[in-house]
């Protein structure tokens, strides 16, 4: 399941998204908005998405995931929008036979996600608001 | 007859991020004349908004949700959007 959403992330759909008996293994990745940036103290973190565009590139990173390491499920969801100090904004999920291609599989989807997929966040705090630096699409 | 030929020369364009933020629309229209490339368009683009001139060389092309080389060639049919540098995750 790939998506990019505006509300909160829910640990507990994912969790029923990933069940598969013939999985022995799950990975998971959460990455959460912290208090600090590169331009110091954070509030919040604005994430914009060429969605069409991201949801594309993220099955994309999906099919060479599953190709590479024949994962069982995987799921990756990106929120949107204004997510507060200690919100995730990303959750990778990833279930596989054994844990070698879970954890692989999981590192490969968060490092791409990253890399290349339209989206953009900017830091937010009493005193600023900063676009982050990023990486130039190819 | 006319305006359907002015109309076809009518490209839309999406804005994301920090350059959304400085032209204020998050999709602009080009007049163009047919068979443009990306590089003419992106041109035409940083004469009508020179705020966005700082940006040249800091954003891509994409068309139909596929980053592009200059020299492709666009019609106003295809979906046409400056993407700067990304930071999701």
């Amino acid at each position: 399941m790939i998506r990019i959403t505006n509300n909160r992330l829910s640990l507990q759909e994912i969790m029923f998204e990933l069940e598969d008996n013939s999985a022995g293994a799950l990975s998971m990745f959460i990455g959460n908005v912290r208090n600090r940036g590169r331009s110091g103290n954070v509030s919040e973190i604005y994430y914009e998405a060429y969605s069409e565009m991201a949801e594309q590139k993220m099955r994309e990173i999906e099919n060479e995931a599953q190709t590479k390491w024949g994962i069982k499920k995987l799921v990756a969801i990106h929120r949107i929008g204004n997510i507060k100090v200690g919100e995730s904004s990303i959750i990778i999920g990833v279930s596989s036979e054994h844990r070698h291609e879970a954890f692989e599989a999981c590192k490969y989807i968060i490092n791409n996600v990253k890399a290349r997929v339209p989206i953009w966040k900017k830091e937010i705090s009493k005193e600023s608001q900063k676009w982050a630096d990023g990486i130039l699409l190819e | 007859m006319r305006s359907d030929i002015q109309d076809n020369n009518k490209i839309k364009v999406k804005l994301f991020a920090i350059l959304r933020e400085r032209v204020g629309e998050s999709e602009i229209t080009i007049t163009a004349p047919t068979g443009i490339t990306v590089n003419h368009l992106n041109s035409e683009i940083l004469k009508k908004y020179p705020q966005l001139k700082s940006f040249n060389n800091k954003f891509v092309t994409s068309v139909n949700c596929k980053v592009t080389t200059g020299d492709t060639i666009i019609s106003s049919k295809d979906e046409i959007a400056l993407l700067p540098p990304v930071s999701g995750g």
